[in-house]
């Protein structure tokens, strides 16, 4: 997958309107069956285009042949992982890309601060990390001279933040659950 | 930087299985470093966790333009029907 085709938001709501037509009845209609309503219809299966952007732009994706019978399989997974939680708006857990350190993160205190003191740094990460752009794209998107001038400003923002969650992880012993 | 660019080199499985080894026989030694690797693992658990939440967000919005779109009500017609109770 061209990383390319999902690099700006217009391009993304493109592909996922794209995929609601391909394979929301489906996923409604199974959840239905299962005995779920509308509104966990409609959570399922926003979590499941989060884990498929994921894949997508994961390196090591691979082409999947046939995308709606994929979505219907991580829906069925995702509402399996629901019926056993037995509670609404369970956080989505990772089927393929577990890590222990994501499991035991607090979301909370440290995402909040970041977002508001370190947002332009988060931002920069998030088109690394999260969505893989490559250095090109990225460093176009934030206006940086070359690749090489935004390649060290990432891992300057990677110390930043690391040293933010380094110091809110002393401060809150909430953050590790 | 060249801390940042190792532990990332090493958590990213960018280096070969024996440079692996020897970064982990270094952790060992140095709890320092061992520290780092333990802040910039949940560091990147961070930045998962933001775009998870604005990839959503954008999930959400793509959704609500489905919705909206005079062309696709019958669509989400047909959805809300598997969902009438009898």
């Amino acid at each position: 997958m061209n990383n390319n085709r999902l690099s700006t938001i217009e391009l993304r709501e493109a592909f996922f309107i794209e995929l609601y037509k391909k394979a929301f009845l489906p996923v409604a209609r199974y959840v239905s069956r299962m005995g779920g309503s509308i509104e966990e219809a409609q959570d399922i299966f926003q979590d499941t285009l989060v884990i498929y952007y994921e894949k997508v732009v994961s390196a090591e994706a691979e082409i999947t042949v046939n995308e709606k019978a994929y979505l219907m399989g991580i829906s069925k997974k995702l509402w399996l992982q629901h019926f056993k939680a037995n509670c609404k708006n369970q956080p989505l857990d990772d089927l393929d890309m577990e890590s222990v350190a994501d499991q035991q993160l607090a979301s909370g205190k440290i995402l909040h601060y970041l977002k508001t003191a370190g947002k332009k740094c988060m931002e920069l990460l998030h088109a690394y990390y999260y969505d893989r752009l490559p250095a090109t794209d990225v460093t176009v998107l934030f206006g940086y001279s070359g690749t090489h001038s935004a390649t060290v400003a990432k891992y300057k923002c990677l110390e930043k933040v690391r040293e933010t969650v380094k110091q809110h992880s002393l401060y809150y012993a909430d953050f590790i659950e | 930087m060249n801390n940042i660019k190792n532990i990332e080199d090493y958590l990213l499985d960018y280096i070969s299985p024996d440079d692996a080894l020897l970064f982990e026989a270094n952790m060992i030694l140095n709890s320092e470093l061992a520290n780092d690797v333990k802040h910039q693992e949940n560091t990147y658990a961070v930045i998962r966790q933001y775009g998870r939440q604005k990839i959503k967000a954008e999930i959400m919005a793509a959704q609500e333009k489905l919705i909206v779109a005079p062309e696709h009500q019958g669509f989400l017609q047909r959805i809300a029907n598997l969902f009438k109770k009898d």
